[in-house]
Formats: structure tokens, C-alpha cells, sequence
């Protein structure tokens, strides 16, 4: 045997000696880097390279670097040869060779020699061998590690990506030798990496044509991490494979990879992870691809991580169509990328982010109600899951809240301006769909965005109110179309507290109670600085107005009066002022009101629960105030009520099973709350007692005029109603509001009760008269005739019952035509009559 | 003295659907054995094997692509530095067939428009469970302006002349592309090479 072995070495070592002869240089007339060459390999080659041999070879090629290149091609030619006749010893120990001259020779004639050495890691890269695919990439590796100082022009790398990338995606038999060459196929792409990256004369690896090799064979070996994991038999064994894991490879590659791309660079190397995950379908459990966009994050350089989130939006956008399950896990992986990218994520365009989401979600809504993607051509092959684009849509939502989080406090509120010019609302110039799908549609959108609207302002803590919430966003946000619906009314008021709770108090207050002693919350109270000052100022009415007309919707619930208790608590601690306070308590004296003199037939639950939290916020303000005599006051009337009549207060209606009472028309005044001993008692501590003593009325705005809710409008003309019905009650207790033509044309003309506003308002009309053009002019006097109208129609009503004939006073005085079907108080005024 | 062990290089491209015998007709090709019970590729297959036509060594990088539709990421950056395409169906599979379009226009996407390309009906052996006649597969051939070729891999029928009829016309396009690349300034004696076509043809 081992004589058969000799001989077949024998030959082998004839055969070279031959074709040397056969290239003609016989003996010792070869050149002498031919003969270095040839005596580096012994005659067995189990005894591995002639150690003292490649030291002289080593050093001939230092001292004559010239050389350098021909001994590369000698070396690549034998080596060729080896590998074609099978006598892989010599392979291995021609690529040892080669390897250490590649470490011993940093200089400049190492360009000509790289190149035979890259033909011979191609050729032992060609072989269906593992070892030598594996012998090749390590040689490679080395190679990759040099830097090199010299520029090369002429290298191409497309073989060794497309061989490492199909090593990759190896599917040898043997597990342990697939494992080995997946692992080579991963270092052999590291190699050709770091060896590409920052040449720029060098084989742009960026390109497509190799990132789209490069990053799917890695995500593919990262996407079998478990299975590699399970495989792994002892546990001993398990710590040492992970080490060695391809999964674990791949990430470090791909990070590596990540980190040095520049600008240009994000969206070729983003592109295929995304096609990646489309195509093996990795989006819809998720885990994988936020994973990978983790690693993304964490890896790329973060003044581009921006880039990553605009290609995710893009290709959230180029899904539209497709399965909710994926749109959903493409918006979680956003949420999840927004986080990481903190600040940077949103970069230059932050409102195309968020049209993006809030696209989405309309499309959503839209799949959702049509149930198909596109209305033309509904073939009915994919169906949509109602229940998949809820999910998509709260994903949405929740992805908008942390791209929020990530904001500074001037763009948050720019977002939220955006998201709420974005809520549908009905205006003149655009009226809303109507039929009941658009209305349908127009309501979910409403509360879509109004969430998105929320989770982007938990968290908000704006220093000044008046620039983060500018009239145009409260305007909207305020607006009678978002009372109609008791959810989106439930919304509305969970924004506002979360915006006015910059405290973190907002919890303390999520049940109603009426508690002895306040100091139990711990309340974190800051003066109200000058800021909130003027944004209560400039904003107050209108907030209060819009807690009035709230407290007084039918279909309100528990959550609802919970929530107006938080809200006023919180402009109690965050907002007030002593005028503020007052027109406080004057709101919630109005509340109780509404619900004893009861003129909106409210359900009974509705009139207990105003009373109870009329209870609960006048305990809380009196604490508050301090004013022990309005403690006191206080604290009677809920000790009376306590004893008589508990249903009016939160611990009694809030509770699981509310207690009520049907007999509510005829309470003691004992446990109600009194204006007049409020007001006296503030009054002495230095409260404005005039103003406390004026009964609350909400103001007027322009868009009650077009709601077509029952408009404040009416709610005055009741109140007018009232009024002219007890005038002689009220001439008694009050005659300087005595009821007369005069005072009826002032409500008319200026429906704000306010006495100190009048004045002002006032001179504003004027100033509006003055400047405003004439149109404005016509259309506020247009709308007045439309109030002024509704008003005598309900005088008419009131004063004469029987439709009179034509009275001639009234129809002269407008210039009525004469129609002698319709009573002359039905009558539209003519448009020209604003003129 | 040159290192190349070859004088002309080119890169085949397998297509097609999954499961039409891509990976059959390579392994018949290259290492002359059909495996039975082969699995689905994952990813891309590489082997390469070299043949002499007319006394000139042709090296075959031949890629070897998954056919499932997840791999298509990675298969389609393939396509663009094949010298050459083999779109491969089903002869038993209609299907496989229908999708064929499709895989054209994936061609006319990914690969580069000097690209040849030769569809390869396999699975002739089991010609009882035939699905697409011969005269379809042609006529459908004809009006893409491929070369059309039936095969077995499992009997071995057409294979070899498969891969060596596509040397061939790769060698012939070589030539005239420097012919045409030198155009400009025609060195002598190189005029003649233009009748290289016809060393060998298709059918």
C-alpha cells in the first residue's frame, strides 16, 4: 500500500518535472523565482509546505518586488494544474503559500500579483469540492483584510459575489458542511465588503445588481436562526455553535454592511430587505422583519435614518392592495423603526410621514366599508377581513403616536394642526358626503383620526399653549359636527385634558369623587404662567362653551361625565386665574341648572350625573380657592346630601349599580349649590362677586349658524322663551331687566349675555363695519337675519297661537312679498333684505 | 504565457417554475447523473463545467436558479450578467407552460437585451403524461424568436446537445460583438471569423 502510494507520488513528481521540461526551461537554466517556487512544495504533500523554503522564496520576493507578479502567475499556473488533476495537498499548500506573500508584501507591485491570486481563489471557488470552496473563501478573507494602498482599475468582484451568495444559500446533505459553506459563502461576501466599500475605484458594490445578492443571502441565513438553535444537541455544544451560528454571522455582516452606507447608498441596500420580506412573506408574523429593521436602525449611520423610514412609508404605499396582516406588520415595523430613529426619523419632510399614515388609514376605512380593494373591479378574489383592517387601522394609529413621540414640541403640534385639517367637517365650500355610507365613512374617519389625534398628544407637553393649540386647531377641534356623536364627543374631551394636563395629573382625576381632603392626589401644581394667561383669555369661552353644550347631550355616559370632570379639574389646576375660577364655578352652577330646570328633557341618569359633578368639581375648586367659607358651603350641601339625597352625588351615580331617584323636580334648595352664597362668599375674599353672581351663558359662534344641530341659536331663543314667560317673576327679582322691545333687539343683535364682553364686542362690530369688505359684511348680517328670523319665529309661536292673517306692521316693515299660502311668520326674508 | 484555462467564459441561466427540472438537467449536464428524489434549490445552484468545441476550451458558469416564487428576489439578480437564459417547463405540466409569459417578461425586466434565450421542454421521457404538444411549444417558440428544444434529463436525451448547441451560438455572438466593437478600426485578418455561425445549429 504505502509502496503504491510512493510510486503514484513518484509520478506525480515526474509529471511536474516534465511539463517544466515541456515549457522549456530545463533544470537549472529556470528562472530562479521558477525554482524558489517549485521547492516550496515537498515531495509528499502530507508534510505540508517546506517551511525554510518559502522563508527564501519570501525573501527574494521582498528584495525584488518586480518579480512579484510572475511568481503569482507560476504559483496560480501550478496551482490550476493541481486542481484539475485532483492532487488537492498541493492546492492547499500553493494557497499557503500564497497567502503568506500576500501578508509579507505590502507594496506596490502587489496589484499585478492580487490579480493571479483572485484567478486562483476563483478557480478553487469554481471546484464542486466543499474544502476547497472553503480554502478558497479563507484565502479570500485574508486577501479582504489587507489594505491595500494602491488603486486598482481593473478588478471585478461579480464572481465572488454571485459564488458567495449561492454558498449562501447552500443545500449540501451533510448538515455540518452545509453550515461550513453557508458560513464561508457569509465571510466571503464580509470579505468582498470591506474590501469594495470605500474604493470608489473599485466595483461599486452598491449597485443593485450586487446588493440584491448580498442582502437576501443574508437575510436568509439571520431568518433561520431557531432552526440552526434546535439543532445544536448538547448543551455544551449549543454555547460554542452560537458563536459560530450563520444567523449570527449574517447579522454581524449585515451590520458591518449597514454602517458604512452613505446617503446614496441606504436605498439600494433597504430595497431588497423589503423584497426580501414581501416575497417569503415575512411581514405577517412580523417578528423577522422588525428585527431586521432593529438591526437596520441600529446599524446604519443615523443622519440617513430617515431614509430607511421613507423607503418603509414608500413601501407601505406600494402595498396599499395588498393583505391587511401585511400593511399592519409593514406600519408596526415602522412604529418600531420610529422609535429607534428617535429625532432623525421623520427627517426633512415630517407631514408627508404622516400623510402617508393618515392615507392609509382612509384607504382602510374605505376597504373596510366597501369590502373590496378597488370598487371597479371587485372580482371578489381577495377578501377583505373587516376585523385585519381594524387591526391595520389601530396600527396606524399607534404608529402615528410614536412617530409623534419622537418629535420636538413645534412640530408635534404642526402634526396635530395637520391631522386635525385633515378631520372631515362640514363647511360651505365643502359639504360632506352624504347618503348614509359617506356618512358612515365621515364618521369613522372622524374617530380614526381623533385617535391618531390622541395618542399623538399623550405625552405633548407644550410650555405655551397658545402656540401649540392656535385657534384654527381648537376651531376645529371644538366644532358642533364632533358633539354629535357621543364616541367622537368622548374623544374630543380626552384630547383636550390630555393637551391642558402638562402635569402629569390627568389619572388623578379618572373618577369622579367627592373626597374631604384634596391633599391625598399630591396634585403638581405650577402657577399659571402668563402664556396660559392669554390663551385662557383668548380661548376660554369657547372652551367653556363647549363643556356647556357637552354636559348637555342625551347620550352622554359615565366616561363622559368622567371626563368633563377631569377636563375642568385640570383647567382648575393647570389654567386658572381668579377670573377663571369664577367663570369656572359660573359653568358649573349652569350645569346644575340645565339639569333642575330641565328644559331638555333629559333622561334621568343625565340630570343625577350633572348634579353629581357639579358636587365634585365645586369640592375639589373649593379646596382649591381655600376660602373656608366656601368650603363650608360646600361641604353642607354634600353632607345634605349625603343624608338625603345621594343619587346626587358621583359616589352614588358613578357607581356599578347607580342609585337614582325618580323624584328630582323637587329638591330642598338646601342640597343644591347656591350662586348667591357662592358669590358672597368669594366675594369677600377678593372674587369678583358681580361677575360670580351672573348666571353663565354660552357664546355664540359662527358655526352654530351652520350646524344643523339644534343651534345655539334656539338654545337662546328658549332661553328668551323662558324668560318671557316669567317676566313678571323676573320684573320682580330683577326689574332692571325688564323685558322689553329694546332689551329683546339687543339679545338678538348681540347674543352674548356677558355684560363686560358687550362693550368690546361692540366696538369690534364697528371696526368690522369699518374695515372688513363688504362681502364679509353681508354675509355676517345675512347670517344675523337667519338668527334674527329663527327668534321671531319663535316669538310668533309663543305669542300667537292662531296664525293670524298678513300683519301688515311686519311684512311692511321687510318688505315681504305677498304669498298668501304660507302665515306671513313662516316666511323666508328674501336674500336682498341683508342688503 | 496566459493563466486562463479557457478561451471563452459564459454564464448560463437556468429558469422556470419549481419542480420542471432545472437542477436535473444541470446535474445530467455536469456531473452525468440524475438524482433521484431531488429537492426543491434554495436560492441559486452553481457548477461549472467546461467544454472543447472546435478545439476551443468553453468554460459553462451555469447557475442554476430556485424556481419557487420566494426565492425571486435573488434569482432575478441573476439574470443580468447571464450570457445566456434556459427557460425550462414541463412537458407534463400545462401550468408550467402557462407561465411562461410571465418568465418572458421577468427576461425583458432583469436580463440584459443581448441575452440569448432557449426554452427547453423537459420530462420527455414520460411522454404519455404529456400535457403540451410539440407543434404549441414551437409555434409559442417561434413567435417569442426562441430556440426551442425538447429534453430528458432522466434519459439523458438532448441534454448535451442542449448545453453544447448554446456554446456554440455563444461563441458565435462573441465573435461578432468584437467584431462589431471593432468596427472602428478592423485589425487584419480578423474579417474572415464571421462564418463561425454555422458550426453548429439548433434542430
Amino acid at each position: 500500500m504505502a509502496c503504491r502510494r510512493g510510486l503514484v507520488e513518484c509520478t506525480a513528481a515526474v509529471d511536474r518535472h516534465i511539463c517544466n521540461g515541456v515549457c522549456g526551461c530545463c533544470g537549472a537554466l529556470r528562472p530562479r523565482y521558477k525554482r524558489l517556487v517549485d521547492n516550496i512544495f515537498p515531495e509528499d504533500p502530507e508534510d505540508g509546505l517546506v517551511k525554510t523554503n518559502m522563508e527564501k522564496l519570501t525573501f527574494y520576493a521582498l528584495s525584488a518586488p518586480e518579480k512579484l507578479d510572475r511568481i503569482g502567475a507560476y504559483l496560480s499556473e501550478k496551482l490550476i494544474r493541481d486542481v484539475s488533476r485532483h492532487r488537492y495537498g498541493y492546492v492547499c499548500i500553493a494557497m499557503e503559500a500564497l497567502d503568506q506573500l500576500l501578508m509579507a508584501c505590502h507594496c506596490q507591485s502587489i496589484n499585478l500579483f492580487v490579480e493571479s491570486f483572485l484567478k486562483m481563489v476563483a478557480k478553487l471557488l469554481e471546484s464542486e469540492k466543499p474544502d476547497l470552496q472553503i480554502l478558497g473563501t479563507n484565502s479570500f478573507v485574508k486577501f479582504a483584510n489587507i489594505e491595500e494602498d494602491t488603486p486598482s482599475y481593473h478588478r471585478s468582484y461579480d464572481f465572488f459575489v454571485s459564488r458567495f451568495s449561492e454558498m449562501c444559500h447552500s443545500s449540501h446533505d451533510d448538515l455540518d458542511i452545509r453550515t461550513k459553506i453557508r458560513m464561508s459563502g457569509i465571510k466571503g461576501l464580509q470579505g468582498v465588503v470591506r474590501k469594495t466599500v470605500n474604493d470608489e475605484l473599485q466595483a461599486n458594490i452598491w449597485d443593485p445588481q450586487h446588493m440584491d445578492k448580498i442582502v437576501p443571502s443574508l437575510l436568509y441565513n439571520l431568518q433561520h436562526t431557531e432552526e440552526a438553535e434546535s439543532r445544536s444537541p448538547s448543551p455544551l455544544q449549543t454555547t460554542e455553535k452560537e458563536k459560530e451560528s450563520p444567523a449570527e454571522l449574517s447579522e454581524r455582516c449585515l451590520r458591518e454592511l449597514l454602517g458604512r452606507a452613505a446617503y446614496g447608498n441606504i436605498k439600494n441596500a433597504i430595497k431588497p430587505v423589503m423584497i426580501h420580506l414581501d416575497n417569503h412573506s415575512l411581514w405577517e408574523p412580523k417578528t423577522f422583519a422588525v428585527r431586521c429593521f432593529k438591526i437596520i436602525m441600529y446599524s446604519i449611520q443615523p443622519q440617513h435614518s430617515h431614509l430607511v423610514i421613507q423607503q418603509l412609508l414608500g413601501h407601505l404605499d406600494a402595498n396599499s392592495k395588498s393583505a391587511a396582516t401585511v400593511r399592519a406588520g409593514i406600519v408596526e415595523v415602522l412604529s418600531e423603526a420610529a422609535v429607534i430613529a428617535a429625532s432623525g426619523s421623520v427627517g426633512p419632510t415630517v407631514l408627508e410621514v404622516f400623510n402617508t399614515l393618515l392615507r392609509q388609514l382612509r384607504l382602510s376605512i374605505d376597504y373596510a366599508l366597501t369590502g373590496s380593494y378597488d370598487c371597479a373591479i371587485s372580482g371578489g378574489t381577495k377578501i377583505i377581513k373587516e376585523h385585519e383592517e381594524r387591526m391595520f387601522q389601530e396600527a396606524v394609529i399607534k404608529t402615528t403616536g410614536s412617530f409623534a413621540s419622537t418629535l420636538p414640541t413645534y412640530q408635534r403640534s404642526e402634526v396635530m394642526l395637520f391631522i386635525m385639517s385633515k378631520v372631515p367637517l362640514p363647511s360651505l365650500h365643502h359639504p360632506l358626503d352624504t347618503g348614509r355610507a359617506g356618512e358612515n365613512r365621515n364618521r369613522l374617519t372622524q374617530i380614526m383620526l381623533l385617535k391618531s389625534l390622541l395618542q399623538v398628544s399623550t405625552g405633548f407637553q407644550c410650555s405655551n399653549m397658545l402656540t401649540a393649540l392656535p385657534s384654527s386647531f381648537l376651531d376645529r377641534l371644538l366644532s358642533a359636527t364632533l358633539m354629535e356623536d357621543s364616541e367622537i364627543r368622548l374623544f374630543v374631551l380626552q384630547i383636550l385634558i390630555s393637551f391642558i394636563d402638562r402635569h402629569g395629573n390627568k389619572h388623578k382625576f379618572q373618577t369622579i369623587s367627592t373626597i374631604g381632603d384634596i391633599s391625598i392626589l399630591k396634585l403638581k401644581v405650577d402657577k399659571c404662567s402668563r402664556q396660559d394667561t392669554v390663551f385662557m383669555k383668548k380661548n376660554s369661552q369657547q372652551l367653556y362653551r363647549h363643556m356647556y353644550l357637552a354636559c348637555k347631550e342625551e347620550t352622554n355616559g359615565r366616561a363622559h361625565y368622567e371626563a368633563l370632570y377631569c377636563l375642568l379639574a385640570l383647567t382648575s389646576i393647570e389654567l386658572a386665574n381668579e377670573e377663571v375660577v369664577v367663570d369656572l364655578i359660573r359653568l358649573v352652577l349652569a350645569m346644575q341648572e340645565v339639569a333642575l330646570v330641565n328644559e331638555d328633557n333629559l333622561p334621568l341618569y343625565s340630570r343625577c350625573a350633572l348634579y353629581a359633578l357639579g358636587a365634585a368639581y365645586l369640592n375639589l375648586i373649593s379646596q382649591l380657592t381655600t376660602v373656608p367659607a366656601f368650603c363650608q358651603h360646600i361641604h353642607e350641601v354634600i353632607e345634605m346630601r349625603q343624608k338625603e339625597a345621594p343619587y346626587l352625588l358621583p359616589e352614588g351615580v358613578f357607581a356599578e349599580k347607580p342609585r337614582l331617584s325618580r323624584n328630582l323636580d323637587r329638591l330642598g334648595p338646601e342640597i343644591l349649590f347656591r350662586q348667591s352664597k357662592i358669590s358672597e362668599v368669594l366675594g369677600g375674599s377678593g372674587y369678583n362677586s358681580d361677575r360670580l353672581s351672573t348666571p353663565y351663558v354660552p357664546q355664540l359662534t359662527d358655526e352654530d349658524r351652520l350646524s344643523k344641530r339644534k343651534s345655539i341659536g334656539e338654545t337662546i331663543s328658549l332661553q328668551v322663551e323662558v324668560e318671557s314667560r316669567n317676566s313678571p317673576e323676573k320684573e320682580e327679582r330683577a326689574p332692571a331687566e325688564e323685558i322689553t322691545y329694546e332689551t329683546l333687539k339687543k339679545a338678538i343683535v348681540d347674543s352674548v349675555a356677558v355684560e363686560e364682553q358687550e362693550r368690546e364686542r361692540r366696538r369690534q362690530v364697528v371696526e368690522k363695519f369699518q374695515k372688513a369688505p363688504f362681502e364679509e359684511i353681508a354675509a355676517h348680517c345675512g347670517a344675523r337675519a337667519t338668527l334674527l328670523q329663527s327668534k321671531l319665529n319663535q316669538i310668533f309661536e309663543i305669542t300667537i297661537r292662531p296664525p293670524p292673517s298678513p300683519s301688515g306692521t311686519i311684512t311692511a316693515a321687510y318688505g315681504q312679498p305677498q304669498s298668501h299660502s304660507i302665515p306671513v311668520y313662516e316666511m323666508k326674508f328674501p336674500d336682498l333684505c341683508v342688503y | 504565457m496566459s493563466m486562463e484555462d479557457y478561451d471563452f467564459l459564459f454564464k448560463i441561466v437556468l429558469i422556470g417554475n419549481a419542480g420542471v427540472g432545472k437542477t436535473c438537467l444541470v446535474r445530467r449536464f455536469t456531473q452525468g447523473l440524475f438524482p433521484p428524489g431531488q429537492g426543491a434549490t434554495i436560492g441559486v445552484d452553481f457548477m461549472i463545467k467546461t467544454v472543447e468545441i472546435n478545439g476551443e476550451k468553453v468554460k459553462l458558469q451555469i447557475w442554476d436558479t430556485a424556481g419557487q416564487e420566494r426565492f425571486r428576489s435573488i434569482t432575478q439578480s441573476y439574470y443580468r450578467s447571464a450570457n445566456a437564459l434556459i427557460l425550462t417547463y414541463d412537458i407534463t405540466c400545462e401550468e408550467s407552460f402557462r407561465c411562461l409569459p410571465e418568465w418572458l417578461r421577468e427576461i425583458e425586466q432583469y436580463a440584459s437585451n443581448k441575452v440569448i434565450t432557449v426554452l427547453v421542454g423537459n420530462k420527455i421521457d414520460l411522454a404519455d403524461k404529456r400535457e403540451v404538444s410539440q407543434q404549441r411549444a414551437e409555434e409559442f417558440s417561434e413567435a417569442q424568436d426562441m430556440y426551442y428544444l425538447e429534453t430528458s434529463a432522466k434519459e439523458s436525451d438532448n441534454v448535451e446537445k442542449l448545453f453544447l448547441d448554446l456554446a456554440c451560438r455563444l461563441i458565435g455572438e462573441a465573435r461578432r460583438n468584437t467584431l462589431v466593437d471593432n468596427v472602428e478600426s478592423p485589425l487584419p485578418g480578423e474579417g474572415k471569423s464571421i462564418s463561425y455561425l454555422t458550426c453548429c445549429n439548433f434542430n
